[in-house]
């Protein structure tokens, strides 16, 4: 049957299950295409991290966040400035030097998001996760844009022949499919970029799941800098993950990416026991990661 | 070339010091059990942690040392396991963990005596066809001598390391407790033993129990490596020229991961002090 020969209405349901299919087809190979093994990256690099997650702004929040933990920028309210004794060549990485200098005069924590300087500092951090097929690099992006032409080429065509079938029979009631046609590649260019690649979400959810003990223990992290733990629960869940008044100043200088942060937790069965060795109802000897306490008999393992 | 690994015991709540010390370790050890009845995600995540560092596998449920055989499912998990990990290597306990269907949560030491050995043997025979690869082999620490033994710990060990694949893997906090329990010489006991036989060794530490007169030494996984722990690894660096893996297991008790990396630069210490014994005996000879 030819689907051109179809009335009006029964062709729009086609059109719909087409454009549908093209969309979902968009989707699945992207999936597909982006999806490797994990990739070795420099897991200690908390801007790497946060870049990854939520690109120059959640990079420069954790930033922010990681100088006045050390005492080199200073928050009051929604405003930050470089503490006295700072200065840009006390710290090693190019984001906090920027950070120093932009705070040297007291501004608004949120002017950091429009600083054309300070995202430049994280271009570097985009380029290695580009290189790792992370975020998407030119090849990531030029198949993108195939599929995306290939879909449209679909949507487009299929929509363009009915509409010339039916003005060639003195039909003119088009526009209900024309504006169908343009509502699909609207959607077709909207789901063919997402920021990051499907090995880049994976990433995301691997380091989230990795750090889940970091993210239970969130109101007893030392601060001050003494360890790299508030800095790295912060790249990998975001700010709003850092709990306690230690860190309240964030919701200030912050709101919208602390407000947006869930406050519940995905406990792994405790503190000091892991996963299996308290879960597992299938039993098993020793400790090997529970501990429980010392009050098991020991591991003898 | 010297080929020895020093790395730490993976626990969640250790996650952010030891990916960010990364270069300071060769190695991690991950508790295979956790993983068994893991979701997608969690595996997927185990594999991003693999593509870091070398991973190795350590079995604490699987009960080689038994007469019973290890059930084919907790192999069939291993393997898969290992399928997704490509671990360096993977062990298990010389210990049983259940009997008669009752799962005893404990790494106990099994009766030492022929039909252990027997069972043993069998079991390593076992995992090592269906898992690709033989496992390394624990000694495990005990509070008690177990009944029905007709011959000490490094007689049984040997027997079995000897006749299978399996390599050693020596917990010398574990040969260190059973020691000082027992009231044996763990020095001696490392010159009964196939040392060159050892692939990894386990460090940990523990605390004492019990009242005076009936005292025992608890390996606890939550206290600091004690000094004649390291003398021990010294000695097995002095004894068995192959590459060694050494691990610290920490349970939980954490001290800063710093606090954990100083301990592993100790045992790198003590095992270079070992081989420079070790090449002034050759030298020597």
């Amino acid at each position: 049957m030819n689907p051109f020969d179809l009335t009006g209405p029964q062709f729009l349901v086609f059109y719909i299950g087409l454009s549908a299919l093209a969309l979902i087809a968009i989707v699945l190979t992207r999936k597909y295409a982006e999806s490797s093994p994990p990739p070795k990256l420099d897991l200690s690099d908390p801007y790497l991290i946060a870049y990854l997650r939520g690109a120059e702004p959640e990079t420069l929040r954790v930033a922010a966040v990681s100088l006045i933990d050390r005492g080199l920028l200073v928050a009051t309210g929604t405003q930050l400035k470089t503490a006295d004794k700072a200065s840009p060549d006390s710290v090693r990485r190019p984001i906090e030097k920027e950070l120093l200098h932009r705070f040297k005069r007291a501004d608004e924590a949120t002017a950091i998001f429009e600083d054309a300087r300070l995202r430049a500092t994280c271009k570097p951090l985009e380029q290695t996760l580009k290189n790792a097929g992370l975020l998407p690099n030119e090849q990531i992006h030029s198949s993108r844009m195939a599929r995306l032409l290939i879909a449209c080429a679909v949507i487009a065509g299929v929509g363009v022949v009915k509409v010339l079938v039916a003005l060639s029979r003195g039909r003119t009631n088009i526009w209900f499919l024309v504006i169908l046609m343009l509502v699909a590649i609207v959607i077709a260019i909207k789901i063919s970029f997402p920021r990051i690649t499907e090995s880049g979400k994976a990433m995301i959810a691997d380091l989230q799941n990795l750090y889940s003990g970091l993210k239970d223990r969130a109101l007893f992290l030392q601060t001050g800098g003494a360890t790299i733990e508030p800095m790295m629960l912060a790249a990998v869940f975001g700010v709003g993950a850092l709990a306690g008044p230690s860190f309240a100043y964030t919701h200030a200088l912050f709101p919208r990416a602390t407000a947006n942060q869930q406050t519940g937790s995905s406990s792994s069965c405790g503190s000091s026991c892991n996963s299996v060795s308290c879960g597992s109802s299938d039993g098993g000897g020793g400790c090997g990661g529970g501990g429980c306490g010392g009050g098991c008999g020991g591991c003898g393992g | 070339m010297n080929a020895d690994r020093f790395g730490i015991g993976w626990r969640p709540r250790l996650a952010a010091g030891i990916l960010s010390n990364l270069e300071r370790l060769d190695i991690v050890e991950v508790i295979a059990d956790d993983y068994f009845r893991a979701d997608r995600q969690q595996r997927r995540a185990l594999r991003t942690l693999a593509a870091q560092t070398r991973v190795t596998l350590h079995g604490v449920s699987l009960g080689m040392a038994s007469a019973v055989p290890v059930e084919t499912r907790r192999l069939d998990d291993m393997a898969r396991l290992c399928d997704e990990v490509r671990p360096a290597f993977w062990s298990e306990h010389l210990a049983f963990v259940r009997g008669g269907g009752v799962e005893i949560g404990h790494l106990a030491a099994p009766p030492r005596c022929e039909a252990t050995i027997g069972g043993a043997l069998a079991n390593l025979a076992r995992a090592k066809q269906i898992v690709g690869i033989a496992p390394q082999v624990e000694n495990v620490a005990t509070l008690i001598d177990p009944p029905g033994s007709d011959r000490d710990e490094a007689a049984w060990i040997s027997a079995i390391v000897r006749n299978s694949d399996s390599s050693l893997l020596l917990d010398l906090h574990n040969l260190h407790a059973n020691a000082l329990n027992f009231g044996f010489n763990a020095s001696e006991f490392l010159t009964r033993i196939p040392t060159e036989k050892v692939a990894t060794i386990h460090l940990a530490g523990g605390k004492w129990i019990g009242r005076n007169g009936a005292q025992r030494l608890l390996d606890d996984h939550l206290h600091d490596v004690p000094d004649p722990v390291y003398e021990l690894l010294a000695e097995v660096a002095a004894r068995a020229p192959q590459p060694l893996t050494v691990i610290l297991e920490r349970d939980g008790n954490f001290p800063s991961i710093e606090a954990l990396l100083v301990q592993l630069d100790r045992a790198r210490e003590a095992v270079a002090r070992g081989r420079a014994h070790l090449i002034m005996n050759e030298i020597a000879a």
